[in-house]
């Protein structure tokens, strides 16, 4: 059992949990976050949202006060990145030539946004229209750049391309967004929700173009173009690339940790070195079948830095829950609870127009659930899906059967014997 | 602060059920949601303090209320944040059962 001084490589959603969490639980040991971005750690999934429509500040976004911290005796050092590890001693060391020492560590070093490749941006990654969205500091370029009727083009349909789309359409931008799928996010929503999802962009006013970027080009004064197939070009003011995220595995790679597209962590988060630990966007679990995809979504920031505390401290780790992401764009709130697989029967619940219930069951077991608009659907399907509660296809389907009713019926009968 | 209101009759309000009171009856900021969970009754601000959301139709579960929207969790008798994204805590009111109804004291911390 590794236990002691603690030293954190990051200071985001995950590395907050962590240090938290090992609070709460009585950790008694030094903890220290070193977090590369100056100020104090923030939430982001606001950045898409109420920060860029204006809604909220960017200092509201801060996930506690100083106050929190050193009530707690957790050590906050912002502003300075982890230059390199040294995995045998527990040793973080900052860009300022300080070291910091502890008896674990661990890397919550998240990722950075993913950008075009050369062959396709032909002008300075640092041109004053380009954008990405990962960071606070990203989040107040783009809220100044987005006044109204500047034309914005964004790249990519996915999460963060598809908010920033609507958050952009309510500052009174113009909005183009281009992806090369006909159906984004089917993957994970299904094609039902996936195309309800999509159609809103169009019907809110954007320009929905399903194509390849060719190339990023300069345009007159500081607009870019943005070159199709076929020779579509679309002139921007702005232009948001939105294709993704790279894990920020370094520190591990240099480290000599077992690293691929994420650092490979077991059960409780331990990578290949037993001093290391390493959670949120950069954890990918290993499988019986080999390592599995890595989560990006804010839950597992939250549930990774709760499982490596318990191991941390050695007490029992919290109840596995199915993953869980939401989406909020324009009127519509998204959310998905488990991963639907293929094997799985998918079962739509009838709801109003703006309204979407999906439950795919596989052997009597609701294993997934997507749903638009209906948060207490998702909630109680998150209960049927950890609490394993046998669900027919017929009760999934049935209009006059509430979810909750569906849940409560099984406790109660559960209950009974 | 505020007059005592009497909110219902405890025994119209079932067990794990919530009913809201609006600002304006309540003469507050926001809408108070008073829940009975058991033999007890609690009330606490309707709004999330992450986003506009109505913690009314969260889920409750012994004392503790889960919003809907985002799933940050409030200790219903002190207003206390316990579970993430919400940062913030929200503010609980004084809430009791006399006679058999329910009476609220809004802006008036439980004991």
């Amino acid at each position: 059992m590794n236990t002691g001084v603690v030293v954190v490589a990051g200071a985001g959603m995950a590395a907050v949990s962590l240090a938290e969490a090992l609070r709460t639980g009585g950790y008694p040991h030094s903890i220290t976050l070193l977090g590369a971005e100056p100020g104090l750690p923030y939430d982001r999934p606001p950045l898409s949202k109420d920060l860029l429509r204006g809604a909220r500040d960017p200092d509201d976004t801060t996930l506690h006060p100083q106050q929190w911290y050193a009530e707690r005796g957790i050590s906050l050092r912002s502003g300075r990145a982890v230059t390199d590890i040294n995995a045998d001693g527990a040793t973080a060391r900052l860009d300022d030539g300080t070291s910091i020492g502890g008896d674990v560590l661990v890397l919550a070093t998240g990722g950075i946004a993913r950008v075009l490749t050369p062959r396709v941006l032909t002008v300075d990654s640092g041109h004053p229209a380009l954008h990405t969205l990962r960071t606070a500091t990203d989040a107040r370029r783009l809220r100044a750049a987005l006044t109204p009727g500047v034309r914005l083009v964004v790249i990519g349909a996915g999460l963060i391309g598809a908010e920033v789309t609507a958050s952009a359409v309510e500052r009174g931008a113009t909005v183009t967004l281009i992806d090369p799928g006909d159906l984004p996010l089917a993957r994970a929503a299904g094609d039902e929700a996936a195309a309800k999802l999509h159609q809103r962009h169009a019907q809110a006013g954007v320009t929905v173009l399903q194509a390849h970027v060719e190339q990023l080009q300069p345009g007159t004064g500081r607009t870019l173009l943005v070159r199709l197939a076929r020779d579509q070009v679309v002139e921007a003011d702005v232009v948001l690339v939105g294709v993704g995220m790279l894990p920020a595995c370094g520190l591990a790679e240099a480290a000599g940790l077992d690293v691929d597209d994420g650092v490979l962590v077991d059960d409780q988060y331990l990578t290949s070195h037993p001093r290391v630990y390493a959670i949120g966007d950069i954890a990918r679990r290993r499988g019986p079948d080999g390592p599995q995809p890595r989560i990006e979504h804010w839950d597992n920031a939250l549930r990774s830095a709760h499982i490596a505390a318990a191991a941390i401290a050695g007490i029992e780790p919290p109840p596995v829950r199915a993953p869980w992401f939401w989406s909020d764009r324009y009127d519509q709130h998204l959310e998905t609870v488990g991963h639907p697989t293929p094997d799985a029967m998918l079962i739509r619940r009838s709801t109003a127009d703006s309204e979407y219930v999906g439950l795919y069951l596989v052997d009597g077991r609701c294993t997934s659930a997507v749903t638009i608009n209906r948060p207490l659907d998702a909630r109680a399907a998150q209960r049927l899906i950890d609490e394993r509660v046998p669900i027919t296809a017929e009760q999934a389907a049935d209009p006059s059967l509430t979810l909750r009713d569906v849940l409560k019926e099984a406790r109660t009968v559960h209950n009974g014997h | 602060m505020s007059d005592t209101i009497r909110v219902c009759a405890f025994a119209d309000l079932s067990d794990g059920q919530c009913t809201l009171l609006d600002a304006k009856t309540a003469g507050w900021t926001d809408d108070i949601a008073v829940f009975r969970d058991g033999d007890r009754v609690y009330a606490i601000n309707d709004t999330c303090t992450h986003e506009e959301a109505s913690l009314s139709e969260g889920r409750l579960e012994d004392g503790v209320i889960e919003c809907p929207q985002h799933q940050s969790r409030f200790d219903l008798q002190t207003g206390k944040v316990l579970a993430p994204p919400a940062t913030v805590d929200t503010v609980a009111h004084l809430v009791d059962v006399r006679d058999g109804d329910v009476w609220l004291s809004p802006g008036t911390q439980p004991a």
